[in-house]
């Protein structure tokens, strides 16, 4: 590995300082495409067609950054065919489906805060298996979810004692609910085979030269899921429980 | 023979390119139109360029698809692609929604997008053609038979479904592109041998070919990448050129699919544990109004350090079974 070669690596730089700097992804992921392909060597434009000949932007045989670059985003606009599904989400919207679904949310019924939040990520990873994308944290978390957890550890603790809950514990709530959230978010949408996730996964792997099956990708991720839902009970229950011991030392 | 024909003719992934392409250019109409944002202009031209870029992607020349791509990302890195109100400021992106009585049925709408995708797929199966294909062009099709169902329910307009339909757009903006400009990414590291560096970089650390240890680079690098990036997404395509493949799929000849998508939730375990992933662990610690700014992430650290060992475990077993 010689010096210039490690001058390729300068793209991923690129994203890691441009993200940090919180410049516009788009335009930080481009630059370091442009940038790591004119490091490596490779022509800007392809030398075929119009710019046939053309010293400096094109070299004979080798496929331009500018012409990959399109080749590739054509090839992988299916990753965002969903937008032709926003017409039909939007009006569901507007005739009240936000407002339905947080009725399924208050119906959950369980009796503590671990509880709620085993059933919550299971009500995500269900929107995830009928692809429908939620932004959980400000829409359900926020106004439903969590009131309904300190619902829940009130009654818990008024039913011994009536001092108002510690503020570690309602930190820890708090934590919690959003963990509920992103668990449920990240492991389940997997699960549905026209979400970004799997498309992405189909599409970078079909430009490295493997063509894989939707269906199996959503067969493969399936035990990661499940494990994903019992490590969450697990940490919700181990909730359950140190809110329970606090109780009894009370006592 | 027909059957083929008609599918092969009209239910193709083209027509769906088309079909989306003409949304978004109703979008981009939408935004034109709308005086009251002062980004109308650039905004417009965005979605103007997608939509094109959706109906004519594949007889363009790419050089043309390519510097298309780069005027919208032109446009996005000035700025000008989203909602700057003349008027007032904050508004907040509540929608205000029309009482009725629909109850449940409104998930109709929704569920009709699985439901028409599956259908496809199996169509597709039946025919003998791919299921893929069929997956894909299904879910094109959805958002047709979803709006159509949409609007006997509710009996609102094909206006008002627009209009919503680009409020949502709209809400997430140039992110939309994302995935697509990610993949390109790829390709370009790809063909710039940046994988084949990162891959001689590891075999380095991890000499001759013990498999196990390279699960254990592939996952651990992949979470390490994303918090590094704050964004799976963005990590894949450079972690799947410079280690999955190289190190795992090409030598070991072992099912792509299998870990490719163990891969791809090796980064959100990454994801867990990071801040630069701030909608998913900061911003909701501002929702909830929380002492601790990194309370989420300590919350989910010993989740995410758990389970990305089970990915290790699980890419193995499954390896071994198929």
């Amino acid at each position: 590995m010689n010096i210039p070669e490690l001058f390729k690596l300068s793209g991923i730089a690129i994203v890691i300082i441009g993200l940090a700097f919180r410049l516009r992804t788009t335009l930080v992921v481009v630059t370091a495409g442009i940038v790591t392909g004119l490091i490596a060597g490779l022509p800007l434009f392809s030398g075929d067609g119009v710019f046939q000949g053309l010293p400096l932007i094109t070299k004979p045989g080798q496929e331009g950054i500018i012409n990959m670059l399109g080749r590739a985003f054509a090839d992988n606009r299916l990753m965002i065919l969903f937008i032709i599904t926003l017409p039909a989400i939007g009006l569901a919207e507007r005739y009240g489906l936000q407002e339905q679904a947080a009725n399924l949310v208050r119906r959950m019924k369980a009796a503590t805060v671990g509880r709620l939040l085993v059933v919550y990520q299971l009500f995500r990873i269900l929107m995830g298996i009928l692809g429908i994308r939620l932004s959980g944290h400000p829409a359900f978390v926020r106004p439903l979810v969590f009131p309904m957890c300190l619902g829940a550890a009130e009654a818990t603790a008024r039913a011994k004692t009536v001092d108002s809950l510690p503020a570690a514990e309602i930190e820890q709530i708090k934590a919690a609910n959003s963990a509920s959230e992103n668990y449920g978010n990240f492991y389940g949408q997997n699960l549905s085979p026209v979400l970004p996730g799997i498309l992405l996964v189909y599409g970078v792997m079909k430009g490295l030269g493997y063509t894989v099956n939707l269906w199996s990708l959503v067969l493969f991720t399936t035990p990661i899921v499940v494990i994903s839902v019992i490590l969450g009970a697990i940490q919700f229950w181990l909730l359950d429980l140190k809110e329970r011991r606090r109780l009894a030392a009370k006592h | 023979m027909l059957a083929n024909a008609i599918v092969k003719g009209v239910l193709s992934l083209n027509t769906v390119y088309v079909l989306t392409g003409l949304v978004l250019l109703i979008f981009a109409i939408l935004n034109f139109k709308d005086r009251n944002n002062k980004h109308r202009h650039g905004t417009a031209l965005f979605w103007l360029i997608l939509g094109l870029i959706f109906i004519f992607g594949s007889v363009l020349p790419h050089w043309v698809t390519g510097l298309l791509v780069l005027l919208m990302v032109a446009i996005d890195g000035v700025g000008r692609v989203g909602h700057k109100r003349a008027d007032e400021v904050t508004k907040s992106g509540q929608v205000e929604q029309k009482p009725g009585s629909l109850g449940n049925r409104i998930f109709l709408v929704v569920l009709m997008i699985p439901f028409v995708t599956f259908g496809f797929a199996i169509a597709f199966r039946l025919l003998g053609l791919n299921t893929n294909d069929g997956a894909i062009v299904g879910l094109g099709f959805s958002g047709i038979v979803a709006m159509v169902v949409g609007l006997g329910l509710t009996r609102g307009t094909v206006r008002e479904a627009f209009q919503e339909g680009r409020r949502l757009n709209d809400a997430m903006g140039s992110v939309n592109i994302l995935p697509p400009l990610l993949a390109s990414l790829g390709i370009i590291f790809t063909a710039s041998k940046v994988g084949d560096l990162i891959a001689a970089g590891i075999h380095k650390i991890i000499p001759g070919q013990n498999l196990f240890l390279l699960i254990i680079a592939n996952c651990v690098g992949m979470a390490l990448f994303t918090m590094v990036m704050g964004n799976s997404f963005a990590a894949f395509p450079v972690i799947a050129a410079g280690v999955l493949v190289p190190l795992i799929v090409k030598p070991f000849g072992v099912n792509p699919a299998l870990v490719a998508i163990i891969t791809l939730t090796a980064g959100s375990t990454g994801t867990l544990m990071t801040p630069m992933a701030a909608n998913f662990n900061i911003v909701p610690t501002a929702l909830l109004d929380m002492r601790d700014q990194y309370g989420v992430i300590k919350y989910q650290a010993p989740f995410a350090l758990t389970i990305l060992a089970f990915h290790v475990i699980v890419m193995w077993l499954l390896i071994r079974m198929f």
